[in-house]
């Protein structure tokens, strides 16, 4: 071998090492933030949910016992947990429907019907996902009084004996699905619109040429097109409703009688009474469901080839 | 190839090494009682710094100025913290061991911080007996004392005089019977709809049903204090006559989420209902003038002895204060007899020192006198660690036994079986 073979290959060498050295110390930050803040949870969490951390072992993160699944098993055999789980399923697979049917209806008013005062519409439309809970939870908890509520004064008008909407069990669900429709629907709504936006006008002129009316359109063109749009807001509404945590919080506080105790509610209370362990193996069971049902939704709604 | 090999060795490796370090020592937790180490003597010198919640943050550094003109070397540096964020905000300082030089603690914590070896166990300069003995108890987590009780408040019945001379009752019930022929009367002769308001079960509860449990001779713990106690017949039969209330449609049972207490109150709607010292000014105020004469307050109606729940704040120094003598002689200070009635005119909460009630200025008030009185009877729940989450369990009992008349008996098995199940967490 002659000299400047050899030497010409070690240089690509050295500088290939230079710049993979240079590449690493410029990622270094981020890779130093994003394994403390971000990593670095996601692994203590886990390792809290197979041991028996309580609130008293904080000083002494590693000196608690190692137990396994027993805290997954524990959840599946806790009436609460049951209860919880069943709460939370009734308001993802009735406010989820809701919640997307009236922002789709908003949106297609927005697109086609209303035409004067437009931006006003979407504005109010739109207002109550920028809004505080907080807030809305006092005027709602205003609205759905007993006696002298908004909505118990307008039933009465029609000689509708209203419920006690918060005070009852089977009604506490349905006024907090209400809540949230009317929370949420805004952002679906403002996906929606741009959605139909870019439907191209040609095809339905071209089907309106062939005599379809305005259902067959929409059954046939507007929502295949949607299609990509539709799945977006069905997981990320489902995500959020599957996490709903909120509305119970503010209003009712899991009450009366357990009727609106979600998931992401009893985790809470259970990492309040110090329960670390059992509840971060409760967060963990929530993030599996989501990413079950993420999947489910991915899988019915692709896109058919 | 081989650098995965060597990186899945690597890994495994720390993990096992990670797994076999855990475990808990065998001998935590078994604390014998202690006694405190002693304070030296003289004045207080350096900066103390103190954390207290709520209004009492924000009203505290003016009763600091006293205790500073009169050690002229110390600073007291209070911080206000919000009771929302109060609890996360101690058990992190705790771990990180960040925690200040003394501060007030919500009664139920105590168990919790004594728990994690965070408190000073008081000195015996201190003297137990100037306290209510209910208001002390709240400070002894597993026989040993940790801080002061600064406040107090206890619950009594409001009832509406007016009313209730039209009802036929011209001097308030002393005995169970009484109290519920009473509340009927308001109903059938005085025109309330509700004859009194109790809470129907749900968070908190319990402090209208255990005063009533207690008033029955009722222990919450037992074997020692060393185990959680509820299916008794006292609490039983307490909680039946609590039920009683629901089924004869004397209270309501499906009381509105956001409660309606005040105006109904003064509108004669609930003529009576269980509170502590802070409605007194909340019926006043709603009521307007000459409203003070209309009401008043009761003891708890005694079955065998008239006993109420005692609750307020304690008043704890941290066992890694770098000053801590001087954050004791702070504490003694606020345990003065003339401090507390000072206290109560700046903030209105009820003095927990005996003494202090001697002062006319709460003597004068007859109202206040009887939570007073009520105070030396009344109880305060065990100090357990997990007194909160056994608690919650009671709650949601009882909810179902007001609002759906489930049968107590088997509330209360179930209660206890959750009880034991949580452990006391000592």
């Amino acid at each position: 071998m002659s000299a400047t073979a050899e030497k010409v290959p070690s240089r690509r060498h050295a500088a290939r090492l230079r710049e993979g050295r240079a590449a690493w110390i410029l990622a270094l930050p981020f890779c130093l933030l994003f394994l403390t803040f971000t990593l670095w949870p996601v692994i203590q969490s886990l390792f809290m949910s197979v041991t028996d951390t309580r609130s008293r072992d904080l000083r002494t993160p590693f000196a608690v016992e190692f137990i396994g699944l027993e805290n997954f098993t524990r959840a599946f055999s806790d009436e609460k947990f049951l209860t919880s789980a069943g709460n939370t399923a009734y308001f993802v697979l009735v406010g989820v429907p809701l919640t997307m049917a009236l922002a789709l209806a908003a949106a297609l008013a927005l697109d086609k019907g209303i035409t004067k005062f437009r931006s006003a519409f979407r504005l109010g439309f739109y207002t109550p996902v920028i809004t505080s809970i907080v807030a809305v939870a006092v005027v709602w908890r205003f609205l759905l009084q007993d006696e002298y509520g908004l909505f118990n004064t307008v039933l009465g008008w029609f000689g509708i004996d209203g419920p006690n909407w918060l005070g009852d069990p089977n009604w506490s669900m349905p006024s907090l699905i209400m809540l949230a429709a009317w929370r949420n629907f805004g952002t679906g709504m403002i996906i929606f619109l741009a959605g139909l936006q870019s439907v191209p006008w040609s095809l339905h002129e071209a089907a309106a040429i062939d005599g379809a009316n305005t259902v067959q359109r929409f059954r046939h063109i507007t929502l295949p097109l949607l299609r990509p749009t539709l799945l977006f807001v069905t997981v990320t509404t489902s995500i959020g409703y599957l996490q709903f945590f909120e509305e119970p919080f503010v209003m009712t506080r899991g009450g009366p009688l357990d009727s609106t105790l979600s998931m992401s509610m009893y985790t809470y209370q259970q990492f309040g009474f110090g329960n670390y362990g059992y509840a971060a193996a409760m967060s963990y069971i929530i993030f599996v469901v989501i990413a079950i049902v993420t999947a489910i939704q991915f899988r019915l709604l692709r896109e058919k080839t | 190839m081989r650098r995965t090999s060597a990186i899945v060795v690597a890994t495994l490796t720390t993990t096992a090494l990670a797994l076999s370090a855990c475990g808990r020592d065998s001998a935590s937790g078994a604390a014998e009682p202690s006694e405190g180490k002693s304070v030296s003597e003289g004045k207080a010198t350096g900066t103390i710094s103190v954390w207290a919640m709520g209004a009492e943050g924000e009203k505290l550094p003016a009763l600091a100025k006293q205790f500073e003109a009169a050690n002229p070397g110390a600073k007291v540096e209070v911080t206000a913290i919000p009771w929302d964020a109060a609890h996360d905000k101690f058990t992190t300082a705790i771990t990180a061991n960040q925690t200040p030089d003394a501060a007030m603690v919500g009664t139920t914590w105590m168990g919790e911080f004594a728990g994690l070896g965070a408190l000073d166990p008081t000195p015996p300069a201190i003297d137990k007996s100037q306290f209510f003995d209910g208001a002390w108890k709240t400070t002894e987590v597993g026989g040993t004392s940790y801080g002061i009780p600064w406040y107090v408040e206890t619950r009594l019945v409001y009832y509406r005089t007016d009313l209730a001379k039209k009802a036929g009752f011209d001097t308030p019930p002393t005995d169970w019977e009484g109290l519920k022929s009473m509340a009927k009367a308001m109903q059938d002769k005085a025109g309330a709809k509700w004859g009194i308001g109790l809470q129907a079960g749900g968070v908190g509860s319990w402090q209208s049903v255990m005063p009533f449990a207690w008033s029955n001779g009722a222990e919450l713990t037992k074997d020692d204090g060393k185990a959680y106690n509820f299916d008794t017949p006292e609490v039983l039969e307490a909680a039946k006559y609590y039920q009683s209330f629901f089924t004869d449609g004397i209270s309501d049972k499906a009381a509105p989420a956001t409660p309606t207490t005040e105006p109904d109150f003064v509108s004669g709607k609930v003529p009576m209902f269980i509170s502590g010292p802070w409605m007194m000014s909340a019926v006043e105020k709603l009521g307007g003038e000459g409203f003070k004469d209309k009401y008043g307050v009761m003891p708890m109606p005694a079955k065998k002895s008239s006993s109420s729940f005692v609750g307020g704040s304690d008043f704890v120094v941290f066992k890694n204060s770098k000053n801590r003598d001087s954050a004791w002689k702070f504490v003694q200070f606020l345990s003065d007899s003339k401090v507390q009635v000072d206290w109560y005119k700046q903030s209105t909460d009820l003095p927990s020192v005996k003494s202090a009630w001697d002062d006319p200025a709460l003597q004068s008030d007859k109202k206040l006198a009887e939570f007073g009185k009520q105070l030396e009877t009344a109880k305060a729940p065990p100090s357990f660690p997990t007194w909160e989450q056994v608690i919650a369990s009671f709650d949601s009992e009882m909810e179902k036994v007001t609002k759906t008349g489930a049968d107590p008996a088997a509330a209360l098995k179930t209660v206890q079986g959750q009880a034991e199940s949580i452990g006391t967490g000592q």
